[in-house]
């Protein structure tokens, strides 16, 4: 997959650069509009990362652009600003998605994901990983080949962790991913420890490798090496 | 007392003193203008009978109607050539006494000796006094009258920009940011106060503005630095790392986790403040408080929390939708997380207010000071102390009444709304609830 990230700050750029091609995604920055108009004129691109604040210029006008000369490009909103207007006219202007600053990064490439099976309709709504499938219309999921129950916050967790396999994902982002906003409060994460040891153990019982293994201090991490 | 009747009684006073006054210096100087006429007259009637007397003619001792009587003296004439004598008496053929000048001139005629005597009426001090009496009180009513309907009509016209800037002063708000409007006005009084509310003013309203500004700026400002450092984090929390590394990234994690929140709330609660969540519309609350508690049901599990929910059908409310879900989010997440284990949670709406209790350790600050920002109960706990802040805030933009009280264990968070339902009722001042537990009829669970 080929993305272009249109961020005014380096870091924040080299950040998202530096997690994405971890995933074999290849990936370009544009730090103003002017470079960002350029690339859009002159390459094509599966996914746009788009800061709406951006000097010389004001990012939701570049979605005029990408909507005329790249429609298969998904677009992604960056904004520093937690505005309803901005999300609003992102979302009206063309924007698959919208992310407000700050952001957990296995939350930024869920998303990705979830805009490139929701556009992309030759590929299938099924997530599959060796045993797991997973199937996003539905909600439901399969271990070798069996149904398997779970609730819908399992569901995202599974889907979560298979996204970001091999990935450290902090306590904090797995709340965030499936709390969203109400995270706000939830000063301790008791409730991520209850929801990955029941997923373990529905998987277990499904006769599933335990994948999701647990990273000493900072969350867990789904081993795909794990047997 | 009104600045207009100060200011008339200090005249009326001043008034009444020069009165006084004046009349008694009117009353003596008009007396002796007239005794003086009358004294002159009498001195050349006395003349011209002395002239009469000199010629020798006959003449019935009358001069111009008035009796004129002649003495011859036999003593020497003496050193003073005229006396004058005022006395009361009666008026030939009246009883009423009369007020008598009688001028006695001695000369001497033909080598005789005479004293010459001429008298005359003039108006008694009493019926003079009587005569200025009537002008004062005539003048008074004047003065009086005048006075009434000055005092209103001047007032109103000289005190009308006073007026209107108390008004002005009264309008203002600092939030509207806008500079305050004052009358013209040529009254130098006025106008040293005006000069002095406007400064004062728009110093407020600038000094407001740039620090809106600035907090406005700084929250959007660190948010991209925030988001760095969370990245460069997960990244480092990917690479090979010991245990102990891991724990400290955490705990930078959840500082800067607990940074974003402060921030955003603030830039929140300055939106708010900014009335940029103007839109309000028919929401239907009972529908939203139930889905919020759906939601919060397995953190309340989570910590063995009892919920007794009492929610009213058909609850209308103004509101706009995300200020009505964060206000139940931040009202129910603090009934959660400051509650003990196993204690108790009761949620009940009415078509007048909404009653949030639960169980919980007493504050040790009083319960409306937790209404401002980053005042705790308890300073030791993890939040941040913003939440109510919020929701006041919330509470003041769709003016809805909060109140919160702690009695017998149990922190009591009530919201008085307007239902906009038409034909239910339009008050919003609910009675307060009571303490401890009503009974409830309406559909309860249990968790």
């Amino acid at each position: 997959m080929k993305v272009l990230i249109i961020e005014d700050s380096r870091e924040m750029a080299s950040s998202l650069r530096d997690f994405l091609l971890r995933e074999n995604y290849i990936c370009e920055i544009a730090s103003d509009y002017k470079e960002a108009e350029e690339k859009l004129f002159r390459f094509q691109y599966d996914c746009i990362l788009l800061d709406i604040m951006l000097p010389g210029g004001n990012g939701l006008k570049l979605l005029k652009q990408i909507k005329s000369e790249q429609q298969q490009a998904n677009v992604l909103v960056i904004s520093a600003k937690n505005g309803l207007e901005d999300k609003v006219t992102g979302l009206e202007e063309g924007a698959d998605d919208y992310i407000t600053k700050p952001f957990y990064l296995p939350e930024l490439h869920a998303r990705i994901r979830a805009i490139y099976r929701r556009k992309n309709l030759n590929g299938s709504n099924l997530v599959q990983f060796n045993e797991i499938s997973l199937n996003t219309n539905t909600l439901g999921v399969t271990v070798n080949g069996r149904n398997m129950e779970v609730t819908r916050k399992e569901f995202d967790l599974l889907l979560y962790f298979i996204v970001n396999k091999d990935r450290v994902l902090s306590r904090q982002s797995i709340a965030a991913h499936l709390w969203g906003d109400y995270t706000d409060d939830l000063a301790n994460f008791d409730f991520v420890y209850q929801h990955v040891k029941n997923l373990r153990k529905k998987i277990g019982a499904a006769r599933g490798i335990d994948y999701i293994g647990t990273v000493y201090g900072i969350g867990y991490k789904f081993n795909t090496s794990a047997t | 007392m009104k600045l207009i009747n100060k200011f008339t009684l200090w005249y009326l006073c001043i008034a009444l003193t020069c009165t006084v006054f004046s009349t008694v210096i009117t009353f003596y100087s008009i007396k002796s203008k007239m005794d003086n006429a009358a004294i002159d007259r009498l001195l050349t009637i006395n003349q011209i009978a002395a002239e009469k007397i000199r010629s020798g003619i006959e003449w019935d001792s009358s001069v111009l109607g008035r009796k004129v009587l002649v003495q011859e003296l036999t003593n020497p004439l003496p050193a003073k050539k005229t006396t004058i004598s005022k006395s009361e008496s009666s008026y030939p053929g009246s009883q009423k006494k009369e007020y008598r000048i009688a001028v006695s001139s001695f000369t001497s005629i033909n080598n005789k000796n005479y004293n010459i005597t001429s008298f005359g009426y003039v108006i008694q001090s009493e019926h003079l006094l009587s005569g200025i009496e009537g002008t004062i009180i005539w003048k008074w009513i004047l003065i009086l009258s005048l006075i009434a309907i000055s005092a209103r009509l001047v007032s109103r016209i000289i005190l009308s920009p006073f007026k209107e800037t108390l008004k002005a002063i009264d309008l203002f708000n600092i939030r509207n940011k806008e500079k305050i409007q004052l009358p013209h006005t040529n009254t130098r009084e006025f106008k040293e106060l005006n000069c002095f509310v406007k400064s004062m003013t728009d110093k407020a309203v600038d000094e407001y503005i740039s620090l809106k500004e600035f907090t406005e700026n700084a929250s959007h400002e660190l948010q991209t630095p925030v988001a760095v450092m969370k990245m460069k984090l997960e990244l480092l929390a990917e690479s090979a790392i010991t245990d102990e590394q891991a724990l400290i990234i955490t705990e930078v994690q959840e500082s800067l986790e607990k940074l974003s929140r402060i921030n955003s709330s603030l830039a929140l609660l300055t939106r708010l403040e900014n009335h940029e969540y103007a839109t309000h519309e028919p929401l239907r609350f009972c529908k939203l408080i139930n889905e919020t508690l759906d939601f919060y049901r397995e953190l309340m599990e989570m910590k063995s929390i009892s919920l007794t929910k009492n929610v009213a059908t058909d609850v209308n409310v103004s509101l706009n939708p995300m200020l009505g879900q964060l206000l139940l989010n931040n009202l129910l997440s603090n009934a959660i997380r400051h509650n003990t284990r196993e204690g108790k949670i009761r949620v009940e709406l009415t078509h007048e207010a909404l009653i949030i209790q639960n169980t919980g350790a007493e504050p040790n600050v009083s319960t409306t000071e937790l209404f401002r920002r980053f005042k705790k109960g308890n300073q030791s706990d993890k939040s941040i102390g913003i939440g109510l802040a919020i929701v006041k805030q919330i509470c003041e933009i769709h003016h809805f009444d909060i109140d919160y009280t702690f009695q017998k264990g149990m922190h009591i968070l009530r919201v008085g709304f307007k239902e906009i339902n038409a034909n239910s009722r339009l008050s919003s001042t609910a009675p307060q609830t009571e303490p401890g537990f009503p009974e409830i009829s309406a559909p309860s669970l249990s968790l």
